[in-house]
């Protein structure tokens, strides 16, 4: 096999991608992909890895892939700080500064977005490298595949070095055999993901104040080392994970409150697993009882149990853009001070194995 | 040489395709993070009728050792994987293994031991197996793993010592990368040979006594014995080394080392750093800085001579330990490599230090910085490298403290009513969406009046709520592995009514509760059990998802038969899960405990009813058992949406009766049958991707016996109910 030709390396010997995405939406999966196309039809030797943690949808996941010539050894295991391509799964994501860690003006930086570059590079403070964007959302609805494989085609693309019928043979190699039937759609989906890449726009430095912006650290804020932590591990700071915005964990929806149709039956609190719902004293149809007064959106994940058990329909079910100002949006009310600020996170987790969850994912979740 | 062919593959990959191409008969194992997804592996290749291998899940680490001795003193060929505290847990039975001389071979995927709970990377577990008699070899590399596992066998088997092949986890297990296999497997199987006993076990012509009891003046020949089979394996390791280069074209020894002979500044470091070393070496040797860097394959027996050799021109030797025999003078790796050096009167400097603790990434930049660090002339002993000191800030509290007065409801414990306890949970904790373990700790938590204290044993819930610097808790609360929770919390409680009674603390009752997982009550099993007999003053609460899903979603013994999990596949050659769910319920009513309850969140008032109930016992009589089941949209492979109607199908289908146990009197307290609403198991088991599978025709036979099984199991609690005695 004819090596291809790497049109950059780092000072080491490698070209380096990282995946910034979201538990469910297949980025491990899609690292292996372009890991394994290094080295079966590329030529080239090549490794590829998650980050670890535990099992959790929702949650952040960056897979790291290295090519370099084949007669190389890859002596390097940490993650890619510095990457030549870039791609990221989900807007959400760029709520915070790290994913954007490490860019410099020779990173192409693939979006999963419906604006046009400009406008996203406006919206999310993009200040280095090249960004292009798709739509790998629609894509993937519109393909019947996922999200994953559209950024594959589209991440072949942006390396330049890739044919398409690389790509197909990677995901014939991968899927065609144990999951027939969902390839034709997964093929349509990294076609078009290759072909509807949307062309590069340079990005300018004049975001760079608000991206650092989002980055600062508040001076007074605490670090814990080895001085300041309790020893043993202890946290003596009770329920401070109320400071996780957990809202990127949504996956497009939320519950929308119709407050007219509520009885107070408090089965919405009862099948809730955020503590959403912000129920106090009050009178309803004239008796004293817990009243619900609005829902805690920054730690509503959008599983929509809410809607699916409320008895009068007073939760209904929303696309979230549709509602940017969240009526009856009501902040945890057992605070006693209101934070500085809530800091966008998931859960610390990730991938340990896969093996269940990729045979599902593969069938679009179901088995 | 032999046809390779070549893969890509992760650690845990290439140590599975060893195994099934190598064809060991059995492998007792429990499933613990990073070495999972060997014996997934392994399931796989089984379902799909690749190998015979006999796999049996042990309700633990303990166990898994035992299962392996048993198979290994038939005469089988027997492998086990583990990791951190499961290796600590095995412990005990590795001398058994090494000092009656069985030979099988076990990979330790090296991780963090606890606590705190860390699932990452670095060499603490592996140390603690220095002392066992087992032969320890490491692999730094995809291929080695595949290549040592090989090798590991017929070394074992030639010198009749278990041997464990060792390597990081994560940064070994987890990253894929090129590496080559045999094309044949019979080209593996030639190498190893044919298995010799010496003494075969199920020879009834000629019976033979395995592990007889054994004084002064024996003990010590028996352990010379194994000493001089570790020697031999010294001697064994280079022939085989050289066999297997002839074989693979890939040639070990014991040791590898990167410009070494005439390096000045030598870094001695194990597993995967040693490659990133191997960069930084580059680097200074492009600035003329004589550097070169060392690592051993093998640990037992440690290589003190050939060491010695490799290093004996260096100026000064840093030796990186990722662990530390705290107190010792440097974690065991550098302790080893001095007194080797020492012994054979090696003139260089040797400093150590320890680094890359629970996982911490060693880059090339560290690697530079490490040999900057021998360069300048200091202490022989830096320290630890990558650490921070911090910085002070004030924080305030952001909850009103859960006191005894504000613990206390007005009025009937409604679901309207209870929304005014206060929350002993804080959100922004990062369970999965629509994840059944707050709303059951919600309803448990929600009609129980006074000061709670929580223990979590490992699992989903615990991982979700505490992922340090943050907590979820607003209430005391402690973590303990899961095969010791139970016996935690009766230490916690036995201390606090001590103390009370003595006036120490002030009047007032206060609720210890336990939560576990199923899985936190496959390994716990044994000491929630004690705990249930001994009849501590304490509520064990076990959230039932029917599985180990925070690892990924292995089996547990409460996963419905026929289930599809990563440990039980569904392929020609296997249907899923081949055994019953565990009735654990019936286990804790059989330990006499005066209140046992199973509750379903699709009942939430009889939910919380049965809460206040078990509370008021664990408050005043002694344990008391509660079960929920609980839903794992990400496993079970549902809609989080729909999993109040999935559990209430499990409770409308008896697979998941509503019952109590209560001073031994069986009470149901919903019979579907008698509410209009009894459906077929089948029904439940097509609400979930996990189960679907069943409904196929092929699954008709197994279908009817679940079917059948359930059945039995309610017609039995029927009985119970009617009868006092029962």
């Amino acid at each position: 096999m004819e090596q291809v030709k790497l049109p950059l390396v780092d000072e080491s010997g490698y070209y380096e991608i990282r995946l910034e995405s979201i538990g469910g939406l297949g980025a491990n999966l899609c690292g292996k992909m372009l890991g394994e196309l290094g080295l079966r039809y590329l030529g080239l030797n090549s490794a590829s890895f998650s980050s670890y943690g535990s099992e959790k949808t929702g949650t952040p996941v960056k897979a790291y892939i290295r090519y370099c010539d084949a007669a190389k050894e890859i002596r390097v295991h940490a993650p890619v700080v510095s990457p030549h391509i870039l791609a990221i799964f989900h807007g959400a994501l760029l709520g915070k500064g790290e994913v954007l860690r490490g860019c410099t003006e020779q990173t192409k930086i693939i979006l999963n977005t419906d604006l046009s570059p400009e406008e996203a590079a406006e919206k999310y403070g993009i200040s280095c490298g090249e960004l292009l964007c798709l739509s790998a959302q629609a894509i993937a609805m519109e393909s019947k595949s996922r999200i994953n494989v559209v950024m594959l085609g589209a991440v072949g693309k942006a390396m330049g070095f890739v044919q398409l019928e690389q790509l197909e043979s990677i995901c014939r190699d991968t899927l065609g055999r144990k999951y027939p039937d969902a390839l034709p759609g997964n093929l349509e989906g990294i076609r078009r993901g290759y072909e509807e890449l949307g062309e590069a726009f340079r990005t300018n430095a004049d975001n760079t104040d608000r991206n650092t912006m989002k980055k600062k650290e508040s001076s007074d804020m605490q670090k814990l080392g080895y001085e300041t932590a309790p020893p043993g591990g202890i946290i003596p700071w009770a329920g401070n994970s109320v400071l996780a915005d957990v809202s990127p964990s949504r996956q497009g929806y939320i519950p929308v409150f119709r407050p007219e149709k509520c009885i107070n039956c408090a089965m919405c609190d009862s099948t809730c697993p955020d503590m959403v719902f912000q129920f106090q004293k009050g009178t309803y149809k004239g008796k004293e009882m817990m009243v619900n007064k609005g829902l805690d959106y920054y730690h509503c994940k959008g599983c929509l149990r809410c809607v699916a058990i409320c008895p009068t329909q007073a939760l209904v079910p929303a696309l979230e853009k549709d509602y940017p100002d969240k009526p009856y949006f009501m902040p945890n009310q057992d605070l006693i001070r209101m934070p500085d600020g809530y800091e966008k996170t998931g859960a610390n987790g990730y991938v340990t194995s896969e093996s269940f969850l990729t045979e599902k994912r593969i069938n679009g979740g179901e088995m | 040489m032999a046809n390779q062919v070549m893969e890509y593959a992760s650690g845990n990959e290439a140590a599975a395709l060893a195994v099934r191409q190598i064809g060991y008969e059995v492998m007792g194992y429990y499933p613990i993070t990073p070495s999972t997804q060997i014996a997934e592996g392994l399931d796989t290749m089984k379902a799909a009728g690749q190998t015979d291998l006999v796999m049996i899940p042990a309700e633990g680490e303990h166990s898994a050792a035992g299962i392996c001795y048993g198979a290994s003193v038939g005469g089988g060929r027997v492998f086990n994987a583990t990791s951190a505290n499961g290796l600590l847990y095995a412990l005990e039975q590795l001398p058994v293994q090494a000092g009656t001389r069985y030979p099988m071979v076990m990979n330790v995927v090296c991780r963090t031991v606890s606590g705190p709970l860390s699932i990452k990377g670095d060499h603490s577990d592996l140390m603690f197996a220095l002392n066992c008699g087992w032969v320890i070899l490491y692999a730094h590399s995809v291929q080695q793993v595949y290549d040592f596992n090989i090798i590991a066998l017929r070394l074992a088997e030639q010198v009749r010592l278990p041997v464990i092949v060792a390597y990081d986890g994560f940064f070994t297990s987890h990253q894929k990368k090129r590496c080559y296999r045999f094309e044949e497997d019979a080209v593996v199987r030639e190498f190893i040979g044919e298995k010799k006993e010496p003494y075969p076990f199920f020879d009834f012509e000629h019976p033979i006594t395995v592990g007889a009891y054994m004084n002064e003046p024996d003990l010590i020949n028996n352990r010379y014995q194994l000493h001089q089979a570790m020697e031999q394996a010294a001697l064994e390791l280079p022939k085989l080394y050289e066999e297997y280069g002839s074989l693979s074209d890939r040639t070990y020894q014991a040791w590898d080392s990167y410009c070494s002979e005439d390096a000045e500044y030598l870094l001695v470091l194990l597993g995967s750093s040693y490659d990133t070393a191997l960069e930084a070496v580059d680097r200074l040797r492009e600035q003329g800085v004589k550097a070169g860097a060392v690592t051993l394959h093998v640990i037992r027996p440690f290589p003190e001579k050939e060491l010695y050799e490799v290093c004996r021109h260096a100026k000064r030797i840093l030796v990186a330990d990722r662990q530390d025999s705290y107190g010792g003078g440097g974690g065991n790796f550098s302790l080893e490599v001095r007194a080797a050096l020492q012994k054979y009167h090696a003139g260089a400097e040797v400093y150590n230090i320890v680094y890359g603790l629970g996982g911490a990434d060693f880059s090339v930049e560290d690697a530079e910085r490490m040999f900057e660090l021998i360069q300048k002339a200091g202490q022989p002993d830096l320290g630890y490298y990558g650490i921070e000191a911090g910085k002070g800030g004030e924080t305030l509290p952001l909850f009103e403290p859960l006191t005894r007065e504000r613990t206390v409801l007005e009025g009937r414990k409604t679901l309207n009513a209870t929304a005014q306890m206060p929350s002993r949970l804080a959100p922004g904790h990062g369970a999965c969406p629509g994840c059944g373990i707050p709303v059951n700790l919600k309803l448990l938590l929600r009609g129980i009046e006074d000061p709670v204290v929580l223990l979590f044993q490992t699992g989903c819930g615990m991982i979700v709520t505490t992922p340090y610097p943050r907590t979820s808790f607003k209430v005391p609360y402690v973590h303990n592995l899961f095969q010791n929770g139970a016996a935690t919390l009766s230490g916690l409680a036995e201390l606090f009514y001590y103390k009370q009674k003595k006036g120490e603390f002030p009047e007032g009752d206060i609720v210890f509760i336990m939560v576990s997982g199923d899985g936190g009550m496959d390994i716990g099993m044994g000491s929630a059990l004690g705990t249930a007999i001994r009849g501590h003053r304490l509520l064990l609460f076990e959230y039932d998802n029917g599985g180990y899903m925070n690892t990924g979603y292995q089996l547990s013994y409460s996963t419905p038969r026929g289930a599809r999990s990563s440990t039980s596949h569904v392929g020609k050659d296997q249907y899923g899960k081949t055994f019953f769910h565990k009735d654990m319920p019936q286990l804790m009513a059989a330990a006499g405990v005066p209140y046992v309850a199973t509750v379903a969140e699709s009942n939430p008032a009889d939910f919380i009813k049965r809460a206040v109930k078990a509370a008021g016992y664990a408050k005043e009589y002694g344990t008391a058992y509660v079960k929920a089941i609980s839903a794992c949209p990400l496993n079970w492979n549902d809609k989080p949406d729909k999993e109040r109607s999935v559990i209430e199908a499990a409770v409308n289908c008896n697979y998941f009766p509503l019952y109590e146990v209560e001073n031994g009197k069986t009470n149901l307290v919903y019979n579907p049958e008698e509410a209009n609403k009894k459906i077929p198991v089948s029904e439940w088991l097509g609400m979930m991707g996990r189960t679907k599978h069943l409904l196929k025709d092929e699954y008709e036979e197994l279908r009817k016996e679940i079917q059948a099984e359930v059945d039995r199991r309610f017609a039995r609690l029927l009985a119970k109910s009617e009868h006092e005695f029962l």
